[in-house]
């Protein structure tokens, strides 16, 4: 059996396998339920001045049979005093001394709120601080959450702050609605971030009844936009992750958030750069137990590979990660259709009639049966009918030889250039 | 014509050039595709220029170039 456990930033963790700073993590009494299911760290709802958060505040997208695809929601921050929620954490902590509880902030952003509430909170012992700087909806028309966030400067400023005081490892959430993550993730760096974490909840709206007209959520006929997240934003999620990964001025460990659902989402994310990721959504939609298979899922996953540690994963494939200019442009694959598996839809010759390069043929062989065949010459490679395709082993993409060495749309470009710029001939032929 | 023979003709073309002595002394892209000049100084020839519009062509010529490589043979299908 591998070995699970994980340090991330200098925080020791008994798995990789955190739950989101939300409202799973608002008591102590679910972060302890949570640890005995086998979470092994919590990052806790976020700590600062009690709000107080509207009745109806959740809302899913629904999508082709499955419930959760994405999730919203315009709750706010913990609605609990400080007092109360140190308490729980300091009782927390004391049952469970070998989980990880990392407190999640969010104040105004001025150096003495900063300074005053890493105080009190590293005072009953946690683990870390998780500075908020993500939250879409609510707090940001109050200046903080992803208001903050959407200033490099104003989240280096604050992280600065809170290094000034902070004793243990500090964490900066990042949001997504920005055009490039990797700007305010290296302004967290420069202000002394120890880690990040990514991504926040994304602008959302889930929807509009269209029989009442009212948005959904609604309270009382008037909606705001929320934070969505969910499977379907695992995407973007790993994306973001993946482009601070790979940023040599981002040299912090990452925490992944998004979507995160199985132990195959956890290992996509630690591959892609993650120490260790947080779950929210699939808890809210399952309950803490589902960390029972993503353990069991991940630990038999890891002897498989004959990786002895879950360490062992992060960021084996940040360097397959690159800019589409990099990309050979002289690979190719192409569909291959296998009569045996194919159950004549037709759904590949649609997609690829309507919307890709019109290669697959309708025929019909010396048996007379119907059948699908791709004109392999025509085909661009573009996996569209292996992604239409219902039937399972269908449709292979195969990679070919063309016999052309490897070239780069760059290098191209490159070659263009010197043979423009210089005037020289180049010998080809 | 299928987007294979589009990208044949052109091919052959380049190749055909390529083949009789001709280089390539430039390449010119815009709007309506990439214009490639090819001299000859032995026999001494014409500059010729070939405008290709299918993407595999200005990728195909521009290969020959970075991989300093002479024509390939035709591509083998598999139908």
């Amino acid at each position: 059996m591998a070995d699970l456990s994980i340090d991330f930033a200098g925080i020791k963790s008994p798995n990789p396998f955190w739950l989101a700073s939300a409202p799973p993590t608002n008591t102590g009494y679910q972060v302890q339920r949570a640890f005995e299911a086998g979470w092994g760290g919590a990052v806790w709802k976020t700590l600062g001045e009690p709000v107080i958060n509207t009745s109806s505040r959740f809302a899913a997208v629904h999508f082709g049979g499955q419930r959760v695809a994405g999730f919203n929601n315009i709750e706010l921050i913990t609605d609990r005093p400080l007092e109360v929620n140190l308490k729980e954490i300091y009782e927390t902590k004391k049952r469970f001394p070998n989980n990880t509880i990392i407190a999640s902030l969010m104040v105004e952003p001025k150096q003495e709120k900063w300074h005053e509430i890493v105080k009190r909170v590293e005072a009953v012992g946690v683990d870390g601080l998780e500075l908020n700087f993500g939250c879409p909806h609510g707090m940001a028309e109050r200046g903080m959450g992803a208001a903050s966030g959407q200033q490099p400067d104003l989240v280096q400023a604050q992280t600065t702050w809170v290094k000034e005081v902070a004793t243990t490892p500090v964490i900066v959430k990042l949001t997504p609605n920005i055009t490039d993550i990797t700007v305010v993730a290296r302004h967290a760096v420069k202000g002394g971030a120890d880690a990040i974490s990514l991504i926040n909840t994304i602008n959302s709206l889930a929807g509009v009844d269209i029989h009442s007209w009212n948005t959904i959520p609604n309270v009382g006929g008037q909606g705001a936009h929320g934070g969505y997240c969910g499977p379907a934003v695992k995407p973007i999620a790993l994306s973001m992750v993946a482009e601070c990964a790979r940023d040599r001025a981002v040299d912090v460990p990452i925490s992944g958030i998004g979507g995160i659902s199985t132990w195959q989402d956890v290992v996509e994310f630690m591959l892609m750069g993650s120490t260790g990721i947080q779950v929210c959504t699939a808890v809210m939609h399952h309950g803490f137990r589902i960390v029972e298979e993503m353990i069991d899922g991940l630990n038999n996953y890891l002897d498989e590979k004959g990786l002895a540690s879950v360490m062992e994963l992060i960021g084996k494939s940040v360097p397959k990660y690159s800019n589409w200019g990099d990309l050979d442009l002289n690979y190719k694959v192409v569909a291959r259709i296998n009569e045996d598996n194919c159950i004549n839809c037709n759904k590949c010759h649609i997609a690829c009639e309507d919307a890709s390069h019109q290669c697959i043929d309708m025929l019909t062989n010396a048996e007379g049966k119907a059948i699908l065949q791709v004109r392999e010459e025509d085909c661009v490679g573009c996996n569209l009918c292996s992604i239409v395709c219902p039937a399972d082993g269908a449709i292979d993409m195969v990679a070919l030889d063309s016999g052309a060495a490897p070239m780069t749309w760059n290098q191209r470009n490159q070659v263009i250039s010197g043979l423009n710029g210089s005037y020289s001939e180049v010998e080809v032929g | 014509m299928s987007a294979f023979d589009e990208f044949d003709q052109e091919r052959q073309a380049i190749d055909s050039l390529l083949l009789q002595g001709y280089t390539v002394t430039g390449i010119f892209e815009d709007l309506d595709g990439a214009k490639v000049r090819f001299i000859r100084r032995e026999p001494a020839g014409e500059p010729i220029e070939l405008l290709l519009l299918t993407a595999d062509a200005r990728k195909h010529v521009t290969t020959l170039i970075f991989g300093g490589s002479k024509p390939a043979a035709p591509i083998e299908t598999h139908t």
